[in-house]
């Protein structure tokens, strides 16, 4: 498909990148203020305790100690709301979460105090002299076991704080129609972000009485939330995000914005505080692991028609987005298939295990390692192609889905497997000790956050006389590119290059609010508001335009730095021609404009049956993988992903997101897993806790698909998170391919497989 | 953080008189790479930090009197491109290949992945069927030392505190050939889970002599003995390859940690080997 | 090689991209920590234990890892940052290969996997792609999949920014 813009869909060079490669770039820990001290928190080594007594006293007389906080420093140090952390106005749950511990630690490496002193050897020596002693209580670290009603309570009297269902026809009738039925239980990992660069900001109170929090933040509206703990205006609380080192949900929740805040706001001194790897190991959120059993009844013919599953999520010791990440997993939990009969029961339950809460995919990620391996079990028990059997089922436009829910958008889901399977090319031969496989996952995640949320987004665009302009937004940037995707966007209809514009981002107080960057919602959200805002201020110059050249303002476009009559390039005036007659006449051409998703009401029920998102990405994954059989050992080979992302506004970016997700996929497939146990952390660093490094991913064949029809600007469609959630069951179901052993417990891990194949549990 | 010192040695006697003084408390950095990690955990907590970088004394890769001598100061890096190391024994180069990756080879040492004596170091099982010997030096004069005799027990060594290891040398091997296999749980930079090097002399398949040793399978790497004596005399094909490396599953220990389960070592170990086996006989690629 | 002062400390000198750089430092404080006290925010620090390679610089020719290296084994040395690879007006033909194959996103990791990158090129000029998976292999990344990174190396390996 030709490109028909002149910037939008094209391969662009981001000044953004410019600035990162020669090393300018100021990151969070790189930020520096007179007269600075290094904060550090005191935690928990206790995953469920008491905490008797707690003595700070020798911690604060150390020389070169300038603060020592507990929760009786705390303002407001306990809050009963939906979510701590998010821009939300509507709320479902009451949900308890502390700043600081005061009587109770639930999980081991709850934060109880903070230190700030001149230095960070001070700091830590000062951590050392904290003394505390605890009364261990009773714990749990089964999400099955604490569901049980004589399970040891985490919160109130209940630790299952969220249920969710899928109710569509009668799966038992289903289910009595079915030639051939799989039930299988699956398992999913507790995934780490592993962002490169650390939880880290600075914090100050400026001249004018504002306590400004500068810090890699996913989401600036968290000044609301430190203005609440502090018991501040939020006037006077401002929150300037950095370039983010890698986000992925991680630095979405509260981070060190809170913490950061307290301590200068109490010492009167800038403030540094960065988190180690370790601490990023055992104190921050991860990824939900999930028990998911599924049971799916198909014809001979390959028709889907009954799927009823039970899903368990670990929401860990604080609730956190634990509901909302279930909800995700519970209208995903079908797949990209249209069932007839669906009986589909979610819960997430608290354990005093490690938080969990948002990470890229927010639960439609793990429901994908049940329904893939579903389908190609099915698939093999009916002799059917892999691909032959989805298509035979695959939502299409029109369809309603098991949460009640219209696809409005055209699904690609056939196109994108068949061009990742094509894409692997000739497949590679097997040896004595080895096996070579080759799978296929088809996957569907939302972009945009949930519309009963009320989203909105705004940016404010103007042009200066010399024809350059300025963009502000407050979106953050996580690397994803959301800058350079709303300077596109505005070069695009303003005609202009991407280097007239220049992009002001992400300061509470000084940029308009965009919301969040999370929920694949930056280009959705941010994109959409940015061109609005371009092109009201495009409406202002081709009113004026017209008016000089005697046509309709509808004739005119903004062309090269020109407003020309799109039938007549040859009549035209110079833009800056047309900007200085619009500021004579008082009509500056700027605007702040505002662009809202779908407004739905609330979820009432426990029974999803509303539209719950604004649209769908879908996409397809194909893994080629070599196994030895001798040690069970994985080597990924191929690798290929496609999907239909709409309209790309930047080639390279999309492609990026894809190979970056495909990498992220895969270590949730084959090697991730953040272990506890008994609640005591194993794997807290990057020594244990391993990530693919560049021999692990191969070269990946990165298709991009563009149908055109997102609800995105240019009718984009968001591919943050849909690019990671089909990788680590491509590579599941090529495993099964090669050694004919379906192992269900993620990450399939050498020992895992080694055990399958001597017919043994692994 | 802890009291510490920095000391640069120009000279031998100069370290060595230091080390006679100040004993375990004084540290050589033979890469530093492990040093810091230890302060930053508080696992040292004080005493004298060494460089040995300048010391001629400890440089060199040489051959003399039928071995290799390999100088505690060489970086692995450095080994690895040796023209030497390369003709008379490729075998350690391919072995150093696999050592964690470009960044930790341009800073670590053979001497120091052994001072670590941990019990997956992964230039050991190789050295061991190398038949190699650690020279180490105090102010009283220098010892050789086994590389069999010199483990104790995890992170422990028959180092006396006021000793360094001044090199490591082995025969230059004349005939045979070796085998190394190292199991990960990532492609890239890993901590092995058990690893295994074999050296095998054979005629047409029938085994004369081999030395085998294992990694991660034990309190510290260990020559398999009873294996090898299995394996002696034997004609080796694929299949008596296999059956014979289960032997090696009951000369081993292995424990359940973070990296696997003690019965997926003792198992794989079998693998591993045969693995090794066959390589060292030329039946399969180098892994 | 100073003795230490009353205070503790060492005086060090260190070559770092050309200039010399002065200081005073603990015996234990790290390559990393003394580079970002002293205006080069440029090496990053990831895990301060050597397993991500953020902090990667060149010294005395070799790419190491800075955050496990003592500040005063570098006494006396050349250190290279990324800083001393390009201008905005001149970029090295690495950073221009990695701004045009989008070989970054966050770009936290780039500064240390640009320095691995250079050692490479620098001790072998055509590398096969196996060889750059090879030479970044101790540098994390967890944004881009390292697709891209090995396309930007190899094409200027292939003479495309010459």
């Amino acid at each position: 498909m030709k490109n028909k813009y002149s910037v939008v869909g094209t391969r662009i060079a981001g000044l953004d990148e410019k600035d990162k490669v020669l090393g300018n770039v100021v990151f969070a820990e790189d930020f520096t203020l007179p007269g600075l001290i290094y904060g550090k928190v005191f935690r928990s080594t206790r995953a469920s305790a008491r905490i008797k007594a707690l003595d700070v006293s020798k911690a604060r007389s150390l020389p070169g100690v300038v603060c020592v906080l507990t929760a009786e420093d705390v303002p407001n140090n306990e809050s009963v709301k939906n979510v701590v952390g998010q821009t939300t106005e509507v709320g479902l749950l009451e949900a308890e979460h502390q700043v600081l511990a005061r009587e109770r630690v639930r999980y081991w490496g709850e934060a109880i105090a903070l230190v700030a002193a001149e230095s960070l050897d001070v700091a830590r020596d000062a951590l050392k002299l904290i003394e505390v002693e605890y009364e261990e209580l009773p714990a749990v670290f089964d999400p099955l076991e604490a569901m049980k009603p004589d399970a040891p309570k985490i919160h109130g009297n209940n630790n299952v704080i969220a249920s969710w269902k899928l109710r569509k026809g009668d799966v038992e009738q289903g289910f009595a129609q079915a030639d051939v039925i799989v039930e299988n239980t699956y398992r999913t990992p507790r995934q780490e972000h592993a962002h490169i660069e650390p939880e880290s900001g600075v914090a100050w109170v400026d001249d004018m009485g504002v306590i400004n929090v500068r810090y890699a933040a996913q989401v600036i509206e968290h000044y609301r939330d430190i203005a609440t703990v502090l018991g501040v205006p939020e006037s006077l609380v401002r929150v300037i995000g950095t370039l983010i080192g890698g986000g992925f949900g991680g630095k979405e929740d509260v981070t060190v914005e809170v913490f950061l805040a307290l301590m200068a706001w109490k010492t009167g001194r800038p403030v540094k505080l960065t988190f180690t790897r370790e601490e990023m190991g055992y104190a921050r959120h991860k990824r939900h692991p999930y028990v998911l059993k599924y049971k799916t009844g198909a014809t001979k013919e390959g028709k889907l028609v009954a799927l009823e599953a039970q899903i368990v999520s670990d929401a860990g010791a604080y609730v956190y987005l634990s509901p909302w990440v279930l909800i995700y997993s519970t209208v995903h939990s079908t797949g990209p298939y249209l069932i007839p009969n669906v009986k589909v029961d979610a819960n997430s339950v608290l354990t005093n295990n490690i938080m969990t809460s948002a990470f890229r995919g927010f639960g439609g990620m793990q429901v994908v390692a049940a329904y893939e391996a579903q389908m190609d079990e099915l698939a093999e028990k009916l002799r059917l192609d892999p691909v032959a059997l989805r298509a035979r089922n695959f939502l299409k436009k029109g369809d309603v889905t098991a949460s009640y829910q219209e696809i409005t958008s055209e699904v690609w889901l056939e196109k994108c497997a068949r061009a990742v399977l094509d894409a692997l090319g000739p497949k590679s031969k097997g040896g004595k000790t080895t096996k070579v496989g080759r799978g296929l996952a088809c996957a569907w995640q939302s972009y945009g956050r949930m519309t009963y949320l009320h989203d909105t987004s705004n940016c404010w665009v103007n042009l200066e006389m010399d024809g350059s302009a300025v963009l502000r937004t407050g979106i953050p940037d996580l690397g994803g590119g959301q800058r350079e995707s709303v300077r596109a966007i505005a070069a695009e209809v303003l005609g202009l290059n991407v280097e007239e514009i220049h992009v002001i981002s992400t300061d509470s107080q000084v940029t308009p609010l965009s919301g969040t960057v999370t929920a694949t919602r930056a280009l959705y959200m941010s994109g959409n508001a940015a061109k609005l805002a371009s092109e009201n201020v495009k409406k202002i110059i081709t009113d004026k335009a017209a008016e000089v050249l005697g046509v309709a303002a509808d004739s005119l476009d903004l062309k090269d730095h020109r407003v020309v009559v799109i039938d007549d390039p040859r009549k035209n005036i110079p833009l800056v021609e047309a900007i200085k007659q619009c500021h004579f006449e008082g009509k500056i051409p700027q605007s702040l404009a505002t662009f809202r998703a779908p407004f739905t009401e609330p979820i009432h029920s426990d029974v999803i049956k509303d539209p719950v998102f604004p649209d769908f990405t879908f996409g397809a994954q194909a893994a080629e993988v070599e196994v030895d059989v001798e040690t069970g050992e994985v080597k990924v080979l191929k690798w290929a992903t496609a999907y239909d992302i709409g309209q790309a506004i930047n080639v390279n970016r999309v492609e990026g997101q894809m190979e970056g997700g495909v990498a992220q996929g895969l270590g949730f497939g084959l090697m991730e897993d953040y272990l506890e146990v008994e609640g005591v952390p194993w794997t807290w660093n990057f020594h244990d806790y391993i990530i693919p490094t560049s021999k692990d991913v191969p070269d990946i064949k990165s298709i991009v698909l563009e149908s055109g029809s997102g609800k995105g600007p240019f009718g984009a469609k968001g591919i943050g998170e849909p690019a990671i959630s089909a990788a680590g069951p491509a590579a599941a179901n090529a495993i099964k391919d090669a050694i004919g052993v379906r192992i269900t417990h993620l990450p399939i891990t050498a020992e895992r497989i080694f055990f399958a194949l001597r017919g043994e549990k692994g | 953080m802890g009291d510490f010192r920095f000391f640069r040695p120009t000279a031998l006697e100069e370290l060595l008189d230091f080390k006679a003084r100040e004993g375990g408390k004084a540290r050589i950095l033979d890469g530093g790479s492990n040093v810091l990690v230890y302060i930053n955990e508080g696992s040292i907590a004080g005493g004298t930090l060494v460089d040995v970088k300048s010391l001629e004394a400890i440089k060199g890769i040489e051959e003399r009197d039928g071995r290799l001598e390999i100088g505690a100061g060489e970086l692995i890096a450095d080994i690895m491109d040796s023209g030497l190391i390369r003709k008379k024994v490729p075998f350690l180069r391919e072995v150093l290949q696999k050592f964690a990756n470009p960044l930790v080879r341009n800073m670590a040492t053979l001497a120091g992945n052994i001072a670590d004596s941990s019990p997956i170091g992964d230039t050991v099982p190789p050295l061991l069927v190398l038949g190699a010997e650690v020279v180490a030096a105090s102010a009283k004069g220098e010892r050789v030392i086994p590389l069999e005799k010199f483990f104790t027990g995890p992170g422990q060594n028959v180092l006396r505190p006021e000793e360094v290891i001044l090199k490591v040398r082995f025969p230059v091997p004349e005939e045979g050939g070796g085998g190394h296999v190292k199991l990960g749980l990532r492609r890239g930079t890993s901590c092995s889970v058990a690893s295994v090097a074999v050296w095998v002399i054979a005629d047409k398949g029938k085994v004369r002599d081999i030395r085998i040793s294992l990694g991660g399978v034990a309190p510290t790497p260990i020559r398999a003995h009873k294996t090898e004596d299995a394996f002696k005399g034997q004609s080796l094909d694929w299949d008596r390859i296999a059956e014979l490396s289960e032997t090696v599953m009951s000369e081993i220990r292995p424990i359940t940690d973070v990296r696997g389960s003690a019965d997926y070592r003792k198992h794989v170990s079998a693998g591993l080997l045969a693995k090794a086996v066959r390589q060292a006989l030329g039946l399969e690629e180098s892994r | 090689m100073s003795e230490r002062d009353d205070n503790g400390l060492y005086d060090i000198c260190i070559k770092v991209n050309d200039r010399e750089l002065r200081g005073k430092v603990k015996a234990e404080t790290s390559l990393l920590d003394f580079l970002r006290a002293n205006n080069h925010t440029e090496v990053k620090r990831g895990c301060d234990k050597g397993d991500c390679g953020a902090c990667t610089v060149i010294k005395d020719g070799r790419a190491i890892l800075s955050c496990i290296t003592l500040a005063l084994q570098a006494d006396g040395s050349k250190v290279y940052t990324v800083k001393s690879l390009g201008s905005w007006e001149k970029m090295h033909p690495l950073q221009q290969a990695f701004v045009d194959y989008e070989a970054l996103q966050c770009g936290f990791c780039t500064p240390g996997m640009l320095m691995s990158a250079k050692a490479l090129l620098d001790a072998n000029p055509k590398p096969t792609r196996a060889e750059i998976r090879e030479a970044i292999s101790g540098n994390l990344c967890r944004c881009t999949g390292y697709q891209k990174i090995v396309d930007a190396v190899e094409a200027v390996a292939r003479g495309e920014y010459r």
